[in-house]
């Protein structure tokens, strides 16, 4: 083993407990050609806190890890540090060296002198040589400040509550029965299906609302993991991911504690509503929504290739997209909170399509108008349903962004007034025995629930994902997770792919009796608390930071305490605690002062033996906050 | 895995490992089920991990796709094979068998360090297809920065064997006699995420894609956007200019009968919209134009996105591109029917045109049924037609995500790949109900 | 004078963002001054106002943030910090501390560019100072 260069040290290392390693990596020359890996080795050899430093070819081979493991094993040290490549490569590898050699993985310090230092320094190797020796010496001072980590373990309720009887919540449900998991499913009204069931036909199948729920409600009732509770609403909801206590309370008002490890929200959407007068809108028997229009095909009132409402045989029927959607200041009126819907609701257009096709299928005669600002077929197949349309004598006129029709009532009959983009912004004047308003989506009212556990909401006032891209179904409380439209507009098969992966997100919660979370979150050094609660107004997870009463030489006083199931360890209480009582685990304040005393160090030997201050990371309890009830 | 006979037993086979098949992996292996997840080209990440940023957030690509490629290739319950192909699949008793390939990389995996030496010594350049051939890359060569394997892969196309990687490989890996290798994996159930490929650059002749320098694909746009792209900065592929005036092409490639895409794309509109706003950040005075039908702006977010776009000063026009030519600086020379102001047709100059291609799948069941799944007649894989069941395919207990069963953004294919995730653990739990005595067999 | 080599530029890199984006500097060789210390932390936003004005006074010559902006996956932490970093600019004032030897910024994990800008404008910034005092 002639690439070693072991510089063992025998003078002080058996008197303390900290006794680092320290193995500088030549990575087959990509360090040692540039970093001279063995005086990098000689100095760490004079830090007072290293019991061993040694330099070694290859430290990931295994007779490199073996180097660690047989100096652990003899009891030589009790920390390691390995300066090597990035810690995104090879951090982990020695970690579980560390493991197999029963000494804690979180005793370890991975320090990056390739892609940080000899890769980017090529030229310089005296300098790259010394900023390797200072970063070493940096992880060297924060490994001797590193107290043994345990990740948080969190017991789980088997157990899922899903708010929300419609397409989502069902297809939720069965999809978690099906695995094993059992489910509550709470539905406000007395029926499951939810806006689904009003439809008269869906695309693409073309079976009824109320069948495609029938089927669903089909698989739900035939497993005996879900409990259907109808005509009832989460009244107070509280704990965290793994478990949850939520109470249920029903329209006779009697109250059940139900408890979960996850929570799935899939509270759905309200057509919106057209203010009185807009674009006729309850001013003119001829205007009526989309949905209203759906129940019209559903209800019988289009048969025999004839459309009758009320009185009269309708002979052209115009369609205006987008309203309730994609509003603009200024030119619409704002809603209840003072803002316009500016967002698209995504499935009006495809909706309105489908609507047309079965209008020109059963009542072929009938004339078309469809007035729209974009058309926004998007989903597989929808294209052609506008294809279709127009082939089929449908007449599309495209209106100003800024300028939407009129709508007049002029002796018992419609007439829209539009520009049109398509003719030049031309004025056109179209009557017609009905308007149709292809009405957009809005949240469902839940601001109960919202303020339960300050669920994020979006400016679109539908609740918030944790991350657009990323993570569309969690929510920034870790176990909520999000369902079909309570997070914005989507399709059938949209809500039930959002329900499912949902389901999925709450089947990982769940796989294992117990979660286990990262040990890197807050934690509060009581003894050095001294209650000022000013961690308090930095934290922004609800939950995860409170104040507690302590008993202290017979009298009592409030100190900081942390949920670790609700911390997500950014540190922004760290910052701010003046006796450093609070520290994230495994990135202390103490440790990054060390850190920095060692590269404006002069050389290694300056560098006192590190005085720790005990500290203690053990395992911490993870409490559920007493029922205030 | 059994290295001695290519053999692995899994629950689930994942073939794909884009950002759907990632997703789906991780959604099975955090659950406890153990995945193989077969990718073809050298990296995991897909299209992903070489875009610039995605919208509506414009965060960085690499930024938020590299951890969870780092999760999917580190997890324990995931075994990982990369530069491998599916050959068959096949039902059995209990599940189904798929044969893979393992093309050689003329690397020995387990014996690299990802230092790139090989990189460094190899003198021969080729064209770089992750820059999608505006920049060059080694015969040997880490596909790409954040590619994940960190391993180079010798293009036996372009080696000229002179032995420079070998002599400055200090673990001595490189092995030119490398063979491709053949496992067998035994699978409950599969998931397909199979990517798309863009719509050909030549596919309308009358836009000179493929012909004009300085008609670029939109990838190839992402790539000059992203901050370790090929040129450093936003440049004319053909004099090196910085561009003054840039048009998008919307529907290049889709709702076009004609070029067999008659569906909507559903991303070109977005991502046209996210580069003109990245261009005008990186350009200030570059006038940017969209020639569009209509702009779908469908999803969360999507539509305050585009307003803002056009609140930046970007030009929608709502236009037909009859065609486009090139004059002898290289500009090119659109010829437009403006749809709103009933003019008749005009030409108009830009510097740069990006051709807003769509989306055809990258892979279709063949004829041979030696992975007998079907078609539909757009060409994305046939899904029955309940929307109940979003991700079932032909096949019972073959489940399929992401733009394998069509276009999809990335937020979508996310969504879609955890329900395949769902889905494919219900089945396996239905075959282990089914036969007990095989419950726990997995590893 | 001192070269740029010899300074000490404690550089505070994100676990998510711009730890990478050194390794992607790394992994391209771009080269730039050893004269810099990269270390990485969770969020910036745990360092106290007094960590910056010690690190400087012990002998750090520049600071460089570089947040995850944008991407940062911690509620509210951005705003915290960037309201943190100013507030230290009043005190770096008051000290007589030239403020330019701490900048906030954002780096993602393929900034290359904006990594090497970030050092080349703080070592200018600090040899001008150094420039300035010794007139």
């Amino acid at each position: 083993m002639s690439d070693i260069n072991a510089v063992p040290r025998t003078d002080k290392a058996a008197a303390d407990d900290v006794r680092v390693g320290v193995y500088v990596c030549h990575c087959g020359g990509n360090i040692s050609d540039v970093v001279d890996t063995a005086a990098v080795a000689d100095a760490l050899s004079h830090h007072p806190d290293v019991a061993i430093a040694r330099d070694y070819v290859f430290m990931c081979s295994d007779p490199g890890q073996s180097l660690i493991v047989d100096d652990i094993k003899a009891g030589k040290i009790n920390r390691v540090v390995v300066a090597a490549c990035s810690p995104s490569l090879h951090e982990l590898t020695f970690r579980k060296a560390l493991e197999r050699a029963g000494l804690n993985p979180y005793l370890y310090e991975h320090v990056n002198i390739r892609e940080q230092t000899s890769w980017v320094h090529k030229g310089d190797h005296e300098r790259a040589t010394r900023k390797a020796i200072r970063l070493t010496a940096a992880g060297v001072e924060k490994v001797a400040r590193q107290d043994p980590l345990e990740s948080i373990a969190v017991d789980v309720v088997p157990h899922v509550v899903v708010i929300g009887g419609g397409i989502a919540g069902m297809s939720a449900a069965v999809a978690l029965a099906e695995r094993g998991i059992g489910v509550t499913l709470i539905e406000a009204s007395d029926r499951l299906g939810g806006r689904v069931a009003e439809l008269p036909s869906v695309y693409p199948t073309e079976q009824t609302g109320e069948d495609l729920i029938r089927e669903l409600r089909d698989h739900l009732f035939v497993e005996p993991l879900i409990e259907v509770r109808l005509r009832s609403r989460v009244t107070a909801m509280e704990g965290h991911v793994g478990k949850f206590r939520l109470l249920v309370t029903d329209a006779d008002g009697a109250s059940a504690e139900v408890r979960a490890g996850a929570i799935i929200l899939a509270t759905g959407f309200d057509h919106y509503r057209p203010a009185d007068g807009e674009l006729g809108y309850g001013t003119s028997p001829s205007v009526m929504t989309l949905p209203e229009f759906l129940g019209v095909l559903r209800d019988g009132s289009l048969a025999n290739g004839e459309l009758r409402i009320g009185q009269k045989t309708v002979k052209s029927i115009a369609f205006i997209h987008c309203v309730g959607s994609r509003q603009i200041e200024g030119v619409h009126a704002p809603q209840a909170d003072g803002k316009v819907n500016d967002y698209c609701s995504r499935v009006c257009c495809t909706a309105t399509l489908h609507a047309i096709r079965e209008v020109q299928r059963r009542c072929p005669d009938i004339a078309i108008y469809d007035l729209h600002k974009d058309i926004r077929t998007y989903g597989r197949g929808h294209e052609d349903l506008y294809l279709q349309a127009s082939r089929d004598g449908a007449l599309f006129f495209r209106y100003p962004d800024e300028e939407p029709p009129v709508v007049a009532d002029r002796s018992g009959a419609a007439v829209v007034t539009t520009k049109d983009v398509l003719t030049w912004g031309e004025e056109l004047e179209i009557p017609a025995d009905l308007v149709v308003l292809a009405t957009g989506m809005q949240p469902r009212d839940i601001s109960d629930l919202i303020a339960m556990r300050k669920l994020p909401v979006g400016a679109d006032r539908f609740l918030q994902e944790v991350h657009p891209k990323l993570r569309p179904v969690e929510m920034a409380v870790n176990g909520v997770v999000l369902a079909g439209a309570c997070q914005g507009p989507v399709d059938i098969g949209e809500a039930c792919a959002a329900a499912q992966t949902a389901a999925a997100k709450a089947a990982i919660l769940l796989s294992k009796p117990v979660i286990e979370l990262d040990p890197f979150v807050a934690h509060v050094q009581e003894d050095l608390c001294d209650g000022c609660e000013l961690c308090l107004a930095e934290c922004e997870y609800q939950g995860a930071l409170t104040m507690v009463e302590v008993q202290n030489d017979g009298g009592s006083v409030r100190r900081a305490r942390v949920n670790p199931a609700l911390c997500a360890g950014c540190g922004a209480c760290a910052a701010v605690c003046p006796p450093r009582a609070i520290n994230v685990a495994g990135w202390t304040l103490d440790q990054f002062d060390a850190m920095v005393d060692a590269i404006v160090a002069e050389d290694v030997e300056s560098l006192a033996r590190s005085e720790r201050r005990a500290r203690s990371f053990a395992p911490l309890a993870v409490t559920i906050g007493e029922a205030s009830r | 895995m059994d290295p001695e006979n290519g053999r692995l037993q899994a629950d689930v086979l994942v073939v794909g490992a884009g950002i759907a098949g990632l997703q789906a992996s991780l959604d099975l292996a955090d659950q406890g089920y153990s995945v193989a997840l077969v990718e073809r080209q050298p990296s995991i990440g897909g299209t992903m991990i070489n875009l610039s940023k995605v919208f509506p957030t414009l965060d960085c690509a690499s930024c938020i796709t590299t951890p969870r490629m780092a999760s999917a290739a580190h997890h324990p319950n995931i075994d990982l094979f990369t530069m491998t192909e599916v050959q068959a699949i096949s039902r059995t008793d209990d599940g189904f068998e798929a044969s893979l390939v393992k093309k050689p990389r003329f690397i020995e995996e387990d014996q690299c360090i990802g230092c790139r030496r090989c990189e460094e010594a190899c003198s021969v350049f080729v064209p770089d297809e992750y820059d999608h051939g505006l920049g060059a890359r080694k015969a040997i060569s880490i596909p790409f920065t954040n590619a994940i394997p960190q391993y180079p892969v010798l293009d036996e196309e372009a080696c000229m064997l002179c032995g420079a990687c070998a002599k400055a490989c200090p673990t001595q890996c490189i092995n030119f006699v490398q063979e491709p290798r053949s496992i067998a994996v035994e699978a409950k159930a599969v998931i397909v995420t199979t990517c798309f490929d863009l719509t050909p650059m030549d596919a309308k002749k009358e836009y000179g894609g493929g012909i004009y320098p300085n008609v670029l694909s939109p990838l190839q746009m992402e790539r000059l956007l992203a901050p370790h792209g090929p040129y450093g900065a936003v440049l004319r592929p053909s004099d090196g200019k910085t561009p003054d005036s840039i048009a998008y092409v919307q529907c290049a490639g889709s709702r076009d009968l004609s070029l067999g895409v008659p569906y909507c794309s559903r991303v070109c509109c977005m991502y046209a919209i996210k580069q003109a706003m990245l261009l005008s950040g990186s350009l200030p005075i570059a006038d940017i134009t969209i020639y569009y039908m209509d702009i779908r702006a469908f999803g969360k977010g999507y539509e305050q996105f585009y307003q803002n776009a056009r609140a930046m000063g970007i030009n929608f026009v709502k236009a037909k591109v009859a065609r486009i030519r090139e004059d002898e600086d290289h500009n090119l020379l659109l010829r437009i029917e403006r749809q709103d102001t009933g003019e008749g047709p005009e030409e108009v100059q830009h510097d740069l045109v990006v051709l807003s291609l769509g989306m055809v799948p990258a892979w279709k069941p063949t004829p041979d049924g030696m992975i007998p799944l079907q078609a539909d007649g757009d060409g994305f894989l046939r899904l029955p037609q309940s929307p109940l069941w979003p991700n079932l395919t032909t096949m019972d207990g073959v489940f399929a995500a992401g733009v394998a069963t069509g276009p999809k953004d990335i937020v979508d294919a996310i969504t879609d790949a955890g329900a395949a995730a769902m889905a494919a653990a219900n089945y396996v739990e239905r075959a282990r109900r089914s036969a007990p005595a095989l419950a726990g067999a997995t590893r | 004078m001192r070269s740029e080599d010899d300074l000490k530029i404690l550089i505070i890199t994100t676990l998510i963002s711009s730890y990478p984006g050194a390794n992607t500097v790394g992994q391209a060789r771009l080269q730039y001054s050893p004269g810099t210390y990269i270390i990485r932390v969770p969020d910036p936003v745990m360092f106290p106002d007094d960590f910056y004005i010690q690190s400087l006074k012990k002998g750090i010559d520049g600071i460089i943030v570089m947040s995850s902006g944008s991407d940062c996956p911690y509620e509210g932490a951005y705003a915290r910090l960037s309201a943190r970093i100013s507030r230290v600019y009043g005190r770096m004032k008051e000290l007589g501390i030239p403020t330019n030897r701490l900048k906030l910024t954002t780096v993602c994990t393929v900034c290359k560019a904006a990594f090497l800008k970030e050092i080349r404008e703080m070592q200018q910034a600090v040899l001008s100072d150094a420039a300035a005092a010794a007139a």
